[in-house]
């Protein structure tokens, strides 16, 4: 600050100022920090998305795509004591041999205990390209294959094909998770933009946005999912009828969100300063979106943070039914068709374990959608 | 007021604008002709809903919307600045423009800027004072700190968008120049940092910012204590002087219309009722309606203590139901039976730049 060269006489001046310095959002920041649960909230969401988004190759200890002889293998043992007694610093676990049960068809796995794998960190394993450009081949974590290429370390077991299940929810959290945030993103253009327009110009404008969010939200849910998801063609990518998918999401939502902006609009244009704009020669859309939607910004960001779990639970209930995300990609709703059947509880219960994940990231969400809540309202209590 | 020349500005001729409202039509404004001159002040006073801020609005095509302009035009004298030393005045009908057309937005804030009576709500609160004025200034591609006389400057400089340290600059000169202390720092404060005043100054300085050849100030300091509105209206007439730009100050406040306008109309029912020069208003007040607005104002000295202060009797009538003849006759403790009742009173000429429209001064 450039008090000092002013040479304020009075040192409370200088405070005062600081005072005035501060803008709207590091008053928001303040608040929010004052509030533990948003701010855990906050910090488990920030963890998975970098870590799902950005880092499941390196986080995971295979590819996506390596498959092993331990087909539905149980979660590996981790050790830190061996047969012997003697203990380990560092964890290790052991062979693994395949025990077929002639009778029931079932497959089990025994610990060799003479073989013994040590788990090391940044260990050598499957290449990969960080963030799609750096070719690296470390990981965070695994036992080195070059040696011996049965030893593995299944930390949730592995599916039908011996696929490794943490790798399959880290690479699913990215889809499961994107899908939430993209989707979120086009359900705010759609449904700000309409908002303002609604509010900002009323009459037949008005009448015919507000009419259609109604029609929109007269549809069942699935059956209008089931049948726009037919009407991708099946031989698209996956990865296109993917964005299809978010498309349609935030296409059916955008109502709820555009009714709410409207109703801010209405009350904001009767603020003086939307006349002001306009007197100063500002054309109606340069008052709308210059001016008057950054009024709802506030609570845009809050109805935002609250619906994106929605999205994400609608992403994996679609998935689930098949309506999706379909195989060759891995997604939380993939993972958890994988899971659904009384087999698979029965016999491969670790798949299960996509389900604390997305209990985690919803909840992490709505803990900081209040927190957000809170923080933005400035005639908030507290 | 030595200049004897007066060019005409804006020309108010006979407007009506009216609202449609279920209850029935309102007659905002009734018949109003008024001349705003190039370089003056004209104040516009009357009581709360005589159409003041709707005549207003009217120049700068914004009537909100059920209401409409049912007659009458508004003649705007343009002038083109473009082709350096002959200067070309265009007639431009401004009821005639498209309300959201691109000529009616060049003229708003570029060549008539408005300012607002509540400086608390007028500035939008996610931008700083200065991201306002640069926005102003943004809109009418100018750079505004255009020297007078300086053409050949004005000539490059026109057209030019700024860049963001220009801009800047651009800003802080303007805050400075309606007196905001420390304009570096304030520049970047939003307006729930600023003080009423400050806020009114910005709102000046945006207005300003465009170099525009009329300001209408809509009760400017009616929001403001009397201190900093007589500081507001100090910083209005030196800036008034030194870019030669007409005023159209609309007030209720007769002691400020008195300091600062070269020319007064007096506004009742949406009617102007009379018109006149400052000193011959206040001295020589001819219609029983001003005649009693200046008894109601309290004189230092005049009174006898104790006295009570005159009041207008009676209420304003009712907009739906309005008196037959002359609006004011239920009030007016002129009355003529049988006549104010009964003609409606035409524009009457009763001296130099005076007139006004009562019965008393017509041979009907």
């Amino acid at each position: 600050m450039a008090v000092v060269e002013q040479s304020q006489p009075m040192p409370t001046l200088s405070t005062k100022q600081k005072q005035v310095g501060q803008s709207y959002w590091s008053l928001v920041w303040w608040k929010f920090r004052r509030n533990r649960v948003a701010v855990v909230g906050g910090a488990i969401l920030l963890t998975f998305y970098i870590s799902f988004v950005f880092l499941p190759e390196f986080i995971s200890p295979y590819a996506l795509q390596h498959s092993s002889d331990y087909a539905e293998a149980g979660p590996t043992p981790i050790h830190f004591v061996d047969q012997a007694g003697k203990f380990h610093l560092q964890p290790f676990v052991y062979g693994m041999e395949q025990k077929l049960d002639f009778k029931t068809r079932a497959r089990t796995y025994v610990e060799d205990t003479t073989r013994m794998y040590p788990i090391k960190f940044f260990a050598k394993g499957d290449p990969y390209k960080l963030f799609g450009l750096i070719p690296v081949d470390i990981h965070l974590y695994g036992v080195d294959q070059k040696n011996d290429s049965q030893a593995i370390v299944l930390l949730m077991g592995a599916d039908a094909l011996g696929r490794d299940w943490f790798t399959r929810i880290m690479y699913g959290g990215r889809l499961s998770l994107l899908i939430g945030l993209i989707g979120q993103v086009m359900t705010i253009l759609f449904g700000t933009v309409l908002g303002v327009i609604s509010g900002f110009y009323g009459g037949a404008v008005d009448q015919i946005i507000q009419r259609s969010t109604e029609f929109l939200s007269t549809f069942p849910d699935i059956p209008l999912f089931m049948a726009l998801a037919a009407a991708i063609p099946p031989f698209w990518p996956a990865l296109t009828s993917y964005f299809m998918l978010t498309i349609i999401l935030s296409f059916v939502r955008w109502g709820g969100l555009a009714r709410q902006v409207r109703g801010l609009i209405l009350s904001l244009r009767e603020r003086e300063y939307a006349l002001a704009a306009k007197s100063a020669g500002a054309s109606d859309v340069r008052v709308m979106f210059r001016h008057l939607m950054p009024g709802t910004m506030s609570h845009v960001i809050v109805i935002a943070t609250l619906a994106i779990p929605g999205m994400i639970l609608a992403e994996t209930a679609l998935s689930w039914l098949g309506l999706g995300i379909r195989a060759p990609l891995t997604s939380w709703g993939v993972l958890l068709q994988d899971a659904a059947s009384v087999r698979a509880i029965h016999n491969t219960p670790w798949e299960l374990w996509t389900v604390p994940f997305i209990l985690v990231t919803i909840l992490a969400y709505n803990m900081l959608g209040d927190g957000l809540r809170d923080a933005l309202d400035p005639y908030g209590a507290r | 007021m030595s200049e004897t020349l007066s060019e005409p500005l804006i020309e108010v001729k006979d407007l009506r604008v009216e609202f449609d409202v279920r209850a029935g039509i309102v007659k905002a404004v009734d018949g109003l002709t008024l001349t705003i001159q190039r370089g003056k002040t004209l104040g516009v006073i009357g009581e709360s809903g005589c159409g003041k801020s709707m005549t207003a609005r009217a120049i700068l095509n914004m009537i909100p919307k059920p209401g409409r302009i049912t007659h009458g035009k508004i003649v705007y004298h343009r002038r083109l600045q473009n082709n350096g030393q002959s200067q070309m005045d265009d007639i431009v009908e401004l009821t005639e423009l498209d309300p959201d057309g691109k000529v009616i937005r060049e003229i708003r804030g570029g060549e008539i800027g408005m300012i607002f009576q509540e400086p608390m709500s007028s500035l939008t609160p996610v931008y700083t004072a200065g991201v306002h004025i640069n926005e102003a200034v943004a809109l009418h591609h100018l750079t505004p700190v255009r020297k007078v006389g300086d053409q050949l400057a004005e000539q490059v400089m026109a057209h030019r968008t700024v860049t963001k340290e220009e801009a800047r600059e651009i800003a802080i000169k303007m805050l400075q120049r309606v007196g905001i202390p420390k304009p570096a720092q304030r520049v970047d404060s939003y307006p729930h940092q600023l003080s009423g005043g400050q806020r009114q100054r910005v709102m000046i300085a945006i207005a300003l910012s465009c170099e525009p050849a009329m300001l209408i100030a809509d009760e400017p300091t009616t929001a403001l204590d009397v201190s900093i509105e007589a500081q507001i209206l100090d910083i209005m007439r030196e800036l008034q002087e030194s870019v030669n730009m007409a005023i159209m100050f609309i007030t209720h406040n007769l002691g400020v219309i008195a300091s600062m306008a070269d020319e007064i109309v007096v506004m009742y029912m949406g009617k102007a009722v009379e018109q006149a020069k400052v000193v011959d208003l206040f001295k020589d007040a001819k219609h029983p309606y001003t005649q009693a607005l200046l008894k109601s104002i309290p004189h230092l000295g005049k009174k006898k203590v104790g006295g009570r202060l005159a009041s207008i009797s009676g209420m304003t009538p009712d907009p739906f139901n309005l008196p037959t003849g002359c609006v004011f006759h239920p009030r007016c403790p002129m009355f003529m039976p049988g006549k104010c009742d009964k003609i409606v009173p035409s524009w009457t000429k009763v001296g130099e730049n005076h007139w006004v429209s009562c019965l008393l001064y017509e041979e009907v």
